[in-house]
């Protein structure tokens, strides 16, 4: 009982942590006028789950991350477009993990980033019934490579320095 | 660490390089000024407007939406989302259209963009 107690606990806390960054973020204006260009710091912690947790321990977090910061920002119906940016980046970076090995975890954060952006943008172009929305797809691939790989160094030095807790 | 892996990590690799130099070009080409003589505005992948801005003088179209609105402003040839009342304003932020990148309201479900040849235009308003 206590071990389970235990990781529901630091998933809790991770869970916390996530949702935290993304909210916080959310007060970051945006930095260019592309729709949709954002840091993505909350990824940080899915990089990380994705290596150090059980795939379905991830996926739960970033359910509940999405649905909890869909009530906490003001704008619930982007809740669509987190759902499906974050499904296709997990869908990405877990059969990714059996290639790219811990130590190159942030080219694992890149391809997670850009499936990201393209999970919002099919979700876009499914809502609003166009294809005008994919012009905006070589800035978002950039800007994903870009936010990906910063998140991704980031995820991989907490890895480094947590790695005596476990 | 066995071969086959290896080498799919190379490949992450490389994969990683053309999405990267992909998504610069794109961009580059994307944002490149480049104006036309006629701008859509559509909703839903409906045409509202067609608009040959070189035609107009100063004009402003107020397009509501439930609660919210968009008021389209055009002026010496050019067009741009002025005032909106979508939370984000990333629209009026985009101010005047000005390369083939559309202006977007997505809460507004609303796209500006100038029209090209595959647009298939029989028909104008306005």
């Amino acid at each position: 009982m206590n071990k389970k107690i235990r990781r529901m606990t630091e998933l809790a806390l991770l869970t916390a942590i996530a949702l935290i960054i993304f909210v916080v973020e959310l007060q970051i204006p945006n930095l260019s006028p592309v729709a949709g260009v954002k840091l993505g710091l909350a990824n940080i912690i899915t990089v990380y789950a994705v290596y150090r947790c059980k795939w379905s321990e991830a996926a739960l977090m970033l359910l509940a991350r999405v649905l909890l910061g869909s009530f906490f920002s003001s704008n619930p119906s982007a809740l669509l477009y987190s759902l499906s940016g974050g499904t296709f980046c997990l869908l990405g970076m877990l059969p990714l993990k059996k290639i790219i090995p811990i130590n190159r975890l942030w080219l694992c954060s890149v391809f997670g980033a850009v499936l990201h952006n393209l999970g919002q943008l099919t979700a876009a172009s499914l809502i609003m019934k166009t294809a005008a929305v994919w012009f905006y797809l070589p800035p978002l691939v950039l800007s994903g490579c870009i936010a990906g790989a910063l998140t991704g160094l980031a995820a991989q030095l907490v890895i480094k320095r947590t790695e005596k807790i476990k | 660490m066995k071969t086959k892996a290896k080498k799919g990590l190379v490949l992450a690799y490389i994969l990683a390089g053309v999405l990267f130099l992909s998504g610069a070009l794109g961009t580059l080409l994307l944002l490149m000024p480049h104006k036309m003589n006629i701008v859509q505005v559509l909703r839903d992948d409906q045409i509202l407007y067609t608009v040959y801005i070189n035609a107009e003088d100063e004009r402003f179209i107020r397009i509501d939406y439930g609660d919210s609105y968009n008021l389209l402003e055009i002026k010496d040839g050019k067009i741009r989302v002025s005032e909106a009342g979508c939370p984000d304003n990333t629209c009026v932020k985009m101010s005047w259209l000005s390369s083939s990148a559309p202006i977007v309201c997505l809460p507004n479900h609303l796209v500006i963009k100038f029209a090209s040849d595959y647009d298939g235009i029989d028909a104008v308003v306005g």
